[in-house]
């Protein structure tokens, strides 16, 4: 019976670990566009930002794990991009790694400026935060987050230029 | 015990390990860039993280109950997580850190050129941050003005909405640079935008004969608004006589539009610029 209990553990802590290092594909994200002003929103645009926020949030995850500030290129600018180039930079200095696993993204559009230049979403992300010293496991959440986006447009798609995590109950 | 009762003791058991040692007291009120104290209940100290959106910071041996942060470490706004770990165990605080007074602005102006008297034509759309680019997302009045080339400047009043506010402005009736401005605070932005003239109005043409040749030329070519269209605007003048229908093509150049047509017998002439017509000619032919 002991010997059972101790393969499940393994078991249990192998799958954990192996969960944890996988390349973990985009997650899901879905968009509330009902609130959305002062322009309508096209529906390429919709797909587009659907498509776009699930896969910087898919580069922001692997830059963080792997510490490769090139991978931020691909997403992101502005402010957003300054500020994830400065966590990763911290990573290396100290050694301790923030690790985001993703599960899903409700975004909810709330402006869309007339020209279409700039679009504010809210998210509310389920994710698991880890904070990992070396290869330690210091902390372990299961978390419900409110962030503020700002997303401009790019050549071919749209890209996080601001992000703002919102404390709970923030309307 | 079952074995999963065991298995949902150990998922449990990881997932909350940080909470079971909560003893970190974090003031309510944290603000971007201002130096605050995280108290613990833990005397003997230990290894200190602060996780925030932009940085992760790790102080060994820190000692005694109260850790102080400076507001070079929190820069930016948002959620922050601090742990103090002693001896396996770490004890951990989830806290906000809220922007700090607006001081900056971001001014998204469109279009740069407009045509005259265009109704909601341009818009300016201001993003609110404080010193350290944070988004403002508590409520503030952002003003916004237009500051025409002649004439009296126009100001409206904006509140921004999760650091965000925007406005739709009518150009306007003289062609010239506007110059649209939007402020918060000490934070001041300005963007030109460049008013040109809109559709040709009120066309008129009139016959001219020289050196027995006929032609045809306009007054100065004007929208509404009396501004004269750019040269190169085209308008178009269409003959009928007995032999047909015939339409010419010209350019504004300085003002006017002229063409030589040559007439036979008696003949109408009508002109055109886009979807504007003007004045109709009745001419005979010079025998």
């Amino acid at each position: 019976m002991k010997l059972l209990i101790l393969f499940l553990v393994l078991g249990l802590i192998a799958f954990y670990v192996g969960y944890l290092h996988a390349d973990q594909p985009a997650s899901h994200v879905e968009i509330n566009t009902d609130s959305i002003g002062p322009r309508a929103i096209e529906e390429l645009t919709e797909k587009s930002i659907v498509r776009d926020y699930g896969l910087a949030w898919q580069t922001l995850r692997n830059a963080l794990e792997n510490n490769q500030g090139s991978a931020l290129d691909g997403y992101s600018t502005g402010f957003a991009k300054d500020e994830f180039s400065r966590l990763l930079q911290s990573q290396l200095k100290t050694g301790v790694h923030v690790r985001y696993i993703d599960q899903s993204h409700q975004l909810t559009a709330i402006f869309y400026s007339p020209s279409g230049d700039a679009m504010q979403l809210r998210d509310r992300a389920t994710l698991e935060l880890q904070i990992v010293d070396g290869s330690k496991v210091l902390s372990a959440q299961q978390v419900t987050r409110n962030y503020l986006v700002l997303m401009t447009p790019g050549a071919d798609r749209w890209l996080i230029r601001d992000l703002e995590s919102l404390p709970e109950g923030r309307p | 015990m079952s074995i999963r009762a065991l298995l949902t003791i150990f998922v449990v058991a990881m997932i909350s390990r940080p909470l079971l040692a909560a003893d970190l007291q974090v003031p309510a009120n944290v603000v971007a860039g201002d130096d605050f104290t995280i108290t613990s209940s833990n005397r003997e100290g230990g290894t200190f993280y602060l996780i925030g959106p932009s940085q992760v910071g790790k102080r060994n041996a820190v000692s005694g109950s109260e850790i102080n942060i400076p507001g070079d470490e929190i820069k930016n706004s948002g959620l922050y997580t601090a742990l103090l770990c002693s001896g396996g165990d770490c004890a951990s605080a989830t806290f906000y850190v809220k922007p700090a007074a607006p001081a900056k602005l971001s001014l998204l102006v469109h279009p740069s050129r407009v045509r005259v008297a265009e109704p909601n034509a341009i818009t300016a759309v201001a993003l609110v941050f404080d010193r350290f680019h944070n988004l403002v997302t508590e409520p503030a009045q952002v003003e916004f003005q237009a500051i025409p080339g002649e004439g009296q400047a126009i100001s409206q009043s904006r509140a921004a909405s999760n650091g965000i506010a925007w406005i739709r402005l009518t150009s306007g009736k003289k062609e010239g640079p506007v110059k649209v401005g939007a402020s918060v605070g000490p934070a001041k932005e300005l963007r030109v935008v460049r008013q040109v003239a809109s559709d040709a109005c009120n066309l008129r043409i009139k016959p001219e004969w020289s050196s027995g040749k006929f032609y045809v030329s306009t007054d100065p070519v004007r929208d509404c608004s009396g501004n004269p269209v750019p040269d190169g605007t085209v308008i178009s003048f269409t003959k009928t006589d007995r032999t047909g229908k015939t339409t010419v093509d010209a350019p504004v150049k300085r003002g006017i539009a002229r063409v030589q047509m040559p007439i036979d017998g008696s003949a109408r002439i009508l002109v055109a610029s886009g979807v504007v017509t003007g004045n109709e000619l009745n001419v005979t032919g010079k025998q």
